[in-house]
């Protein structure tokens, strides 16, 4: 709670929230508050800008844009927040476990978040969609699992010096119990890492979200999202060049939002204090400063 | 995108132990040997595990030879009969073993539909994807080289400030939108360049600069901008050390400082940054490839994976996992060649991300 007392305080933080509660309100009554159906077709206004009667215009079908946004949110948030539910899921336990019992697990652990990282995201989800189907929860797992080494990773540096620390061995020789000292000491340090990263994550598996659905896969049309919309404005570029900005600007907003919030979090808690080797003069808070730590 | 930006950087060098005496050369070789080795095992491990996974989307896929090529009328005689000849009612270890066994050699099996062997069809879309990558890396470097230096140069100016706010609207797009724009306007308004189809390089490398151009562009513009954050913020950083201030009160010039001393220095941490930004890249031109209709990889794959044509897809996912890792190798060797340091520890870890 004082968190989010601390983070009002930064503008661009407090920005950031309303963006995004916007978004949020969008994703959950986005279908309600649209003005028409996002799905039907006036196909006597194709291709329209925008006017009285359709805000942002009409697509290729005649159907209205500003509703297709406005119920595309839900799906494009909702999958971008799944995957990176699953990917904190899958690396926050592993990296603590691998930080907390060191060697033994360290070196094969450390090689799986490797050979996920060198998985290009599209290529893997083409191959997803190949070989177990093409859906949303396929697509989403996959992204999920891809970005779970990055969880993993900054867990694991968060974690890593912690375990040396004078406080953690206080508590160990009075008997603490390993379980208690890793909720109490450890969580409460690593937790603003793991934020930060979530909310750049989210930001990043929303472009991801969106790079699928351009390609087809995850989300079926007609079901509207950001990326499909972008998609479908791609063959209309020569009629319509202004069209792909509603969901771009929209993406923007999001996207950026997210990204400031993860300095302004990463400002406000402090997150930058977890362990590192070298201590230099960074003037940019961006997030070139989650240093690995693997080498120690 | 700004995914694997976000990963860890590379990671700090510990402090060299100073080598004296005549065992030195010894003990400069012995490590270097030593990294050499963990580096062979960090990458055999990591290309295993690629297989295994690819290899696992396979297993787990219930789609099989004869529904893909026969559809809803393959009888049960069918799907045994073609899976006898593809090999699939061998026990999963089996095939498992044959089929790395095979892609060592090079062969990748057979598509189920076209029987055409995968390996050929990826050799002949390969290319397209490579030199699309390289130019799209080449401008990245050129572009964002530039624009970090510039900022890191007139640090809190306002090019400082100009590059900053570009770098950070660019992380929050995807790279498709980006060449929308460039199609809207380079194609459409301006007519200069084509917005889409390819003409192979050796055939005529004007032609395929004309068409490579605008997806290469689109494609480097992302990682640009992480070269430029990156480079800026190292350079900023160096600039403050005891070297270069040194440097400067001695009387050289700031550009001379900066391009003679701090750039090599300030150049390892940028080079892990484009060693993450390969897989982006690579999976980013799967995206430029469906915008502006290129005969790569990544439209094989589509097709393949619309099919169901199971070979395909595994193969060109194995390959593309290959190539990544190739390309990380390449980075890392740079980086140890530029800094001496890394030699040690971040050999064994920094190799094949």
């Amino acid at each position: 709670m004082s968190t989010l007392v601390a983070l009002w305080r930064i503008p661009s933080a407090r920005f950031a929230l309303l963006v995004l509660a916007a978004v949020a309100l969008l994703a959950v009554f986005g279908g309600a508050l649209a003005p028409h159906d996002p799905l039907k077709q006036y196909t006597d206004d194709v291709l329209q800008g925008p006017s009285g009667a359709h805000l942002l215009g009409t697509d290729y079908v005649g159907r209205d844009v500003l509703s297709r946004l406005m119920e595309g949110t839900r799906l494009s948030v909702l999958g971008a927040v799944e995957a990176v539910l699953i990917g904190g899921l899958l690396g926050v336990p592993s990296g603590l476990v691998s930080a907390w019992l060191g060697p033994r697990l360290e070196w094969i652990t450390l090689r799986i978040s490797d050979t996920l990282v060198v998985l290009p995201f599209t290529v893997f989800a083409i191959a997803v969609a190949g070989t177990l189907g093409n859906g949303l929860q396929q697509a989403m797992i996959a992204i999920g699992i891809l970005i779970s080494p990055i969880f993993y990773r900054v867990t694991r540096a968060a974690a890593l010096g912690l375990r040396k620390v004078q406080y953690v061995e206080a508590a160990e020789l009075m008997g603490a119990t390993e379980w208690w000292t890793l909720r109490r000491h450890i969580w409460n340090k690593v937790l603003p890492n793991v934020a930060v990263t979530a909310a750049h994550a989210t930001g990043a598996a929303l472009l991801v979200v969106a790079s699928l659905a351009f390609l087809g896969l995850g989300v079926t049309p007609p079901a509207p999202t950001w990326g499909g919309m972008l998609s479908s404005d791609l063959g209309y570029l020569a009629q319509q060049p202004w069209a792909p900005i509603f969901p771009a600007l929209l993406m923007m907003a999001t996207v950026g939002s997210l990204n400031l919030l993860a300095d302004a979090v990463r400002e406000a808690t402090g997150a930058t204090t977890a362990p590192r080797r070298r201590t230099r003069p960074t003037p940019s808070a961006s997030r070139e400063e989650q240093r690995d730590v693997v080498t120690s | 995108m700004t995914l694997v930006a976000s990963a860890p950087a590379p990671p700090a060098a510990p402090a060299a132990l100073a080598p004296d005496g005549a065992g030195a050369a010894v003990r400069r070789t012995l490590p270097a040997l030593r990294s050499f080795a963990s580096v062979a095992a960090v990458t055999v491990t990591v290309l295993l595990l690629a297989s295994v996974v690819t290899f696992a989307l396979g297993a787990l896929s219930d789609s099989n030879p004869a529904a893909a090529a026969l559809g809803e009328t393959a009888t049960p005689a069918d799907i045994a009969r073609l899976d006898h000849e593809f090999g699939l009612d061998r026990p999963l270890p089996q095939q498992y073993l044959s089929w790395v066994g095979n892609a060592l050699t090079g062969d990748l099996g057979r598509s189920w539909f076209t029987t055409i062997p995968v390996a050929d069809s990826i050799r002949t879309a390969l290319p397209v994807d490579l030199s699309i990558a390289s130019l799209a890396l080449v401008l990245a470097i050129l572009i964002g080289g530039g624009a970090g230096i510039g900022a890191a140069l007139s640090n809190g100016g306002v090019v400082d400030r100009a590059v900053t706010l570009v770098c950070s609207l660019l992380g929050t797009l995807p790279p498709f939108v980006i060449g929308m724009a460039l199609i809207v306007v380079f194609a459409v308004k301006l007519q200069l360049l084509p917005a889409g189809g390819y003409v192979p390089i050796q055939a005529d490398p004007l032609e395929w600069l004309r068409f490579a151009i605008l997806p290469a562009l689109a494609l480097s513009l992302d990682v640009a901008a992480s070269i430029a954050r990156q480079l800026r913020t190292s350079l900023v950083g160096e600039l403050h050390e005891n070297y270069a201030v040194g440097a400067e009160m001695r009387g050289f010039g700031r550009r001379r400082v900066l391009f003679g001393h701090v750039l090599r220095n300030a150049a390892g941490p940028t080079l892990a940054v484009i060693g993450l930004a390969i897989p982006l890249i690579i999976g980013g031109a799967v995206m430029t490839e469906k915008l502006f209709g290129l005969p790569g990889v990544a439209q094989l794959s589509l097709q393949a994976a619309e099919k169901g044509d199971v070979p395909v897809v595994l193969g060109t996912l194995l390959v593309t996992a290959v190539v990544v890792v190739i390309a990380s190798l390449v980075v890392n060797l740079l980086q140890v060649l530029l800094n001496p340091v890394a030699r040690r520890g971040s050999g064994a870890t920094g190799a094949a991300r």
